[in-house]
């Protein structure tokens, strides 16, 4: 028993790890959502176009370093977020700004027609072969009491609250953040109270496509292979959000981490222990997600919408 | 009858069909390769019949779906495990496949009573993954991953032994589910359908039982895509897990989308448009694609769709029927042009 339990707790802190990054994605389109109604459903190919564009600059600096080290991750990071500022800026211009008012089904359907572009876009400049995904912290382990924590994990774990941290003190105490509030909860008011909306829009854009892009930085080392089926787990971070209720950032890191948790537990050693665990651990997030859509279709965090006629 | 399409002209619709039934013996004549246009053209005609059920669920209730491709699943699988597996004819499982499917429509109908919009394209999403792993897990009916070898059918003594007495087959039915979902429309159950999409408060309050049109859109649509699976098993005569992707569900909607979200004419006119892109004019430009640039084969393909779908969306809603119907009214009443015929 003592076994079972060492590697579930063991699996928790991958799972926290898988769930972070979950909660890093889902924050990138509950920070969309908020301030515009839109539902990306591209955050996941644009995670994945974050994990592509960092390992060219590391394999880039490190031909003019020769040789990799911290530098060379540091400066590949920085410059992936200077990509990130201008991405974030052209997806506003191709899918919020035609699409302010249309309906929600035209607006799903051209960010899904998005993240189509992004990923054959993506898999046609980089070529048939999968990459090999270079890890900053190598393969190096803490142990702690019996239980193997990679440094990667802890890495992860650490950046994303970090992050998090960030956007929670952004969006409370600068005006910047207030004005994106006052954005999401009524564009008309604030166009009149003098806030910038057409600023805040794309500022909000180019916040996701950042957090987008440092979450593909953070998964990319995860990955056995670097192609484009990573961008499917974009879609597993929607189970995230819902559970912890659309548009809410609190709710977006719990639901996060909860399905990840979730995930990473029934993928090691439940599926040992209980055979029909093995049969639906790829698709535990989906039954969680319409579990949570029958009982409580707002989420952990989320409050029930009153809709007017 | 008179009534009903009063505005419409109906003259062309038996040359129309007619037409249809000529078309193979046309091609026949036109070239060698006769057979592989046949089975494009099956394939279009299957999922035509898909795609305008799934009209009837989106374009006209309002509700979207994400997850078609399971019910195409459902019922390819369904019907195959029935024909060859249980022993039943063809004939019935005809019947029998699009009932089963529309119960499973039924079901998803349930949490769509409580949600919309993007979390019931999620769920249906969802569904669309949760059917894939469990055609899987059923490995003892299903043969698994490993796929499914589907025998041919024979549909009242007639054995259909290739595509060409296929064609006959799948596009008598096409023509029948035209027929059939344009006369929904224009029915009450119609009506309901679109006064729920335009406003679901006004449609309760004027007295439509929201649960029941809702659900009756999903099983109704399930019903559709059933007939398309069970004509895509004994068309395809191998189905697995691959057939059915996420990418498929989302095809569906580019075709609806493309063809104009609302018309049943503009499913068919997109789905034969995707269908035919996919299949004869993109391979063209794939071939010269690849020698400038290495590609995964698909790829350039799906690029095309994605840049299709992001601009009819941006640029033209209604989709290619819309576009027709413009163009037609703008000829009719020439010299007083309409402005703001169709928002």
């Amino acid at each position: 028993m003592s076994e079972l339990l060492t590697g579930l707790l063991q699996e928790s802190i991958s799972g926290i790890a898988l769930g972070c990054i979950y909660a890093l994605i889902a924050l990138g389109f509950t920070l969309i959502y908020k301030a515009t109604e839109v539902v990306n459903f591209a955050q996941g190919e644009v995670m994945m176009v974050g994990a592509y564009v960092n390992f060219f600059f590391v394999t880039q600096f490190s031909g003019m370093a020769g040789g990799l080290n911290g530098w060379v991750f540091l400066a590949a990071l920085f410059c992936s977020i200077i990509f990130a500022v201008f991405f974030g800026i052209i997806l506003d211009y191709i899918i919020n700004r035609p699409l302010k008012d249309e309906p929600v089904f035209s607006i799903i359907m051209a960010t899904i027609s998005l993240a189509i572009i992004l990923r054959s876009l993506t898999a046609m400049i980089a070529g048939p072969i999968s990459l090999v995904p270079i890890s900053p912290f190598g393969d190096s382990t803490i142990q702690a009491g019996g239980i193997v924590i990679s440094v990667l994990d802890l890495a992860i774990i650490i950046s994303a609250i970090i992050l998090m941290g960030l956007f929670f003190f952004f969006f409370n105490n600068t005006r910047w953040g207030i004005a994106m509030k006052a954005t999401s909860e009524d564009s008309e008011a604030a166009q009149l109270m003098g806030i910038p909306v057409k600023q805040v829009y794309r500022m909000v854009w180019v916040f996701a496509a950042i957090v987008g892009i440092i979450s593909g930085v953070l998964l990319a080392p995860r990955m056995a292979l670097l192609d484009t089926t990573m961008s499917y787990l974009g879609l597993k971070a929607f189970p995230a959000a819902i559970l912890g209720g659309f548009g809410s950032i609190p709710g977006a890191v719990v639901g996060g981490v909860i399905l990840g948790i979730i995930e990473t537990v029934s993928m090691g050693t439940l599926s040992f222990h209980f055979a029909w665990i093995k049969e639906i651990n790829d698709i535990i997030v989906w039954i969680v997600l319409i579990a949570v859509l029958m009982i409580r279709p707002d989420g952990l965090f989320g409050i029930a919408k009153v809709k007017r006629v | 009858m008179k009534s009903r399409y009063q505005d419409e002209n109906l003259k062309w619709i038996p040359i129309l069909i007619i037409a249809i039934y000529l078309f193979p013996f046309l091609i026949k004549n036109a070239t060698f390769s006769y057979k592989y246009y046949l089975y494009i053209l099956n394939m279009a005609g299957i999922y035509i019949i898909l795609t305008v059920g799934l009209d009837l669920l989106s374009g006209f209730t309002g509700l979207m779906s994400l997850g078609h491709a399971a019910f195409l699943a459902i019922g390819a699988y369904t019907s195959a495990i029935l024909v060859d597996q249980v022993g039943l004819p063809f004939e019935l499982s005809l019947i029998i496949t699009p009932l089963i499917v529309g119960i499973f429509g039924f079901l998803i109908g349930f949490p769509a009573l409580r949600i919309e919009g993007m979390y019931l394209g999620l769920t249906t999403m969802g569904f669309g993954f949760i059917v894939k792993r469990l055609i899987i897990a059923l490995r003892e009916w299903t043969g698994g991953s490993a796929g499914l070898q589907v025998s041919k059918a024979s549909f009242f003594g007639i054995s259909i032994k290739n595509d060409w007495d296929n064609y006959f087959l799948i596009y008598t039915f096409v023509i029948l589910a035209v027929i059939i979902a344009r006369r929904i429309v224009q029915s009450k159950l119609g009506r309901a359908f679109m006064a729920i999409r335009d406003s679901e408060q006004a449609a309760q309050a004027s007295g439509i039982n929201l649960a029941k049109y809702k659900m009756l859109s999903f099983f109704i649509s399930g019903l559709f895509a059933g007939f398309a699976g069970v004509l895509f098993a004994h068309t395809n005569h191998f189905i697995s897990t691959d057939h059915f992707d996420i990418l498929l569900s989302i095809f569906f909607i580019v075709m609806v989308l493309v063809g104009g979200i609302g018309s049943i004419y503009g499913a068919v006119l997109g789905t034969l448009f995707i269908v035919l892109m996919e299949n004869l004019f993109i391979p063209m430009f794939e071939e010269s694609m690849a020698q400038i640039i290495h590609l995964k084969a698909g790829e350039f393909q799906v690029f095309i769709f994605g840049l299709i779908m992001l601009l009819f969306i941006i640029f033209q809603p209604q989709g290619l029927y819309g576009m027709w119907l413009k163009m037609r009214i703008y000829w009719k009443l020439f010299p007083f042009n309409p402005r703001k015929r169709f928002t």
